[in-house]
């Protein structure tokens, strides 16, 4: 059962993930990489975490695919793109992510995943709440401090547009 | 004065209902009993009165009310009845129904119309059955460029969205479709669907009026998101689970909405914004983009995203009830059921009936979804009515209320909630 999961998860993450560089309607490119990110959300709950893929459906998913496709929407095509096709260049491309993948590959099996027992239960998301208040504090601070930052930068240049334009502000 | 029928002969209308019945009955008995049976072979069989049952018996249920009673009760044990029938959607189907029409007789009667009122004679009430009649019988018409794919898929997406959404929501103890111990993210998760389906459908018609809407509804969805969010991480913090049901069971003694009021204001104003409901409903604004991202569905596909979107309605009150007002919880009002029935039956003059298995179904679970069906349909009522009251609000101060005092506001119930946990009043190990 866990292995046809897992055969089906994968055949839609990587079949959506290689439509999504595909196609070329970019709007359906999009909803595939909405797939592959799902895939993905799907792969976490095989996993036993459903923390973490509720989290990748909720944020990657229903946020930055979101945010993707309203660009894409309000691109036009013609002016971004124009249709190189180079034998060369597709043929470095895959040789390239052959490389990678192998360099990553041995570097996820030298890091003793196979030791890793199956059985064990789901982790729970308290621990994982408990380890980033206590022993993980200052990345917990680190990424306040980068979000909060962000988020304030944001703000700011949203700000400074709506004034230039001179429309109303509330 | 005309006639529906000038040649009308009761003989011939008696003929044609009896030829409909034998037609019936031999098509039944030549192919459905055969068919019954067939499947029936690969289902799995509960275990009734001791003895497995099998195929050959499972008909005798409609003789033996000593069998078909269990069989009901395993029936309704499994997962099937959960998700088609009872917590999940026919149950929540049957809500978002009456909702449709007290929403229209409300609403007129707020504005002294009359509203519906021809359809089956008492006070229209049958106005909900013809619509959904006319709605299957129409045509459905798809814009000549239309991206037909995206476009046939979205209304269908959209309830089927708004179907995992409901099957999140616990009605009465131990009756819930998906009892996720991360309940309420799996809520946050579902939610962000909506906006996708919604500017995919509204991009797909190759319409403007659709276009507008649904970016209207995409930019609308999306950063009432985080207020809504924020909302209720104040339950969250108090409760310290995520499990919808432990949230439900925790209120006992006391609703949420009693320690944070804040927090449900801002959840109930963020959820008329999700629902794109007056005086939000800019996404479908009649007055200036004919109907937003509806306009261009017609027949069936248009029932199905009203269908989903009273689904969607019912799920946001039910999920305001189960956080802040306490879901199944309330005084035991439901009356046991009479133990005579269970020990001698019931006597019908010289006959005596015996009906083992009863009762159907346990005390608390009545009681706790009569609690629950009054307080949703309480907060459905709270949010039909600025309908009939509000104007429609502006883009900016829409956005404006969003971003800048929602969010705020969450924050402050936010603190209230940690002060109550932190002052040692509330949450876990507090003194109440």
């Amino acid at each position: 059962m866990a292995d046809a999961a897992f055969l089906a998860l994968s055949v839609i993450t990587i079949g959506s993930a290689i439509a999504a560089l595909e196609l070329r309607s970019l709007v359906y490119g999009s909803i595939a990489l909405m797939g592959t990110l799902g895939g993905i959300a799907g792969f976490f709950i095989l996993l036993d975490s459903p923390f973490v893929a509720m989290f990748q459906l909720a944020v990657y998913v229903g946020s930055i695919a979101v945010l993707i496709l309203f660009t894409v929407m309000l691109v036009k095509r013609e002016l971004i793109f124009k249709k190189v096709e180079d034998k060369r260049r597709k043929f470095v491309g895959i040789a390239l992510m052959l490389v990678f993948m192998v360099a990553l590959g041995a570097v996820i099996l030298d890091s003793g995943i196979k030791q890793i027992t199956t059985d064990e239960p789901a982790v729970d998301f308290r621990e994982i709440g408990d380890d980033f208040l206590t022993y993980y504090w200052p990345a917990l601070i680190l990424m306040g401090l980068i979000l909060s930052g962000a988020v304030t930068g944001a703000l700011v240049l949203a700000r400074r547009v709506d004034e230039e334009n001179g429309q109303r502000v509330n | 004065m005309s006639v529906i029928a000038p040649n009308f002969k009761l003989s011939e209308f008696v003929k044609s209902i009896l030829d409909n019945i034998f037609w019936i009955l031999l098509i039944l008995t030549l192919i459905g009993l055969p068919a019954i049976q067939f499947i029936l072979f690969y289902i799995e069989m509960p275990v009734i009165n001791g003895e497995l049952l099998t195929p050959f018996l499972a008909l005798t249920w409609l003789a033996d009310p000593s069998r078909s009673i269990p069989i009901l009760k395993a029936f309704m044990a499994t997962d099937l009845f959960r998700i088609a029938a009872f917590p999940g959607f026919g149950f929540a189907a049957l809500i978002a129904a009456g909702t449709i029409f007290v929403e229209r007789k409300m609403l007129a009667k707020l504005q002294l119309r009359v509203g519906p009122f021809y359809c089956g004679k008492v006070e229209g009430i049958l106005q909900l059955m013809g619509d959904g009649l006319k709605l299957i019988s129409k045509e459905i018409i798809i814009p000549a460029k239309a991206d037909k794919p995206i476009f046939w898929a979205a209304p269908v997406l959209f309830v089927a969205t708004a179907a995992a959404f409901v099957a999140l929501i616990p009605v009465a103890p131990g009756w819930v479709v998906a009892d996720l111990d991360v309940g309420l993210l799996a809520v946050f998760a579902v939610i962000g669907f909506f906006p996708i389906i919604t500017i995919l459908s509204a991009w797909s018609a190759n319409s403007k009026f659709p276009f507008i809407g649904g970016i209207r509804a995409l930019y609308q969805m999306v950063s009432f998101e985080i207020p809504l969010i924020l909302s209720l991480l104040g339950v969250v913090i108090l409760t310290g689970t995520l499990n919808l049901s432990e949230i439900t069971a925790s209120q006992s003694s006391f609703p949420w909405i009693i320690f944070l009021p804040i927090g449900a204001i801002v959840f109930f104003i963020t959820m008329l914004a999700e629902l794109e409901r007056i005086p939000f409903d800019l996404p479908e604004a009649e007055s200036e983009i004919v109907a937003g991202w509806l306009t261009e569905f017609s027949g069936m596909m248009y029932g199905l995203v009203q269908l989903g979107t009273y689904l969607k309605l019912y799920s946001f009150a039910a999920l305001f009830v189960v956080l802040f007002l306490g879901g199944w919880n309330g005084p035991m009002i439901w009356p046991p059921f009479p133990e005579e029935i269970i020990t001698e039956g019931i006597e019908l003059g010289p006959v005596t009936a015996q009906f083992p298995g009863l009762p159907l179904f346990s005390q608390e679970m009545l009681n706790g979804t009569v609690w629950f069906v009054l307080k949703t349909v309480g907060v459905i009522f709270f949010i039909l009515l600025p309908r009939g009251v509000f104007p429609r609000i502006r883009v900016d101060m829409l956005l404006d209320l969003g971003w800048k005092k929602l969010i705020g506001l969450a924050f402050v119930n936010i603190f209230i909630a940690l002060g109550l946990l932190y002052a040692g009043i509330l949450g876990p190990g507090g003194i109440l």
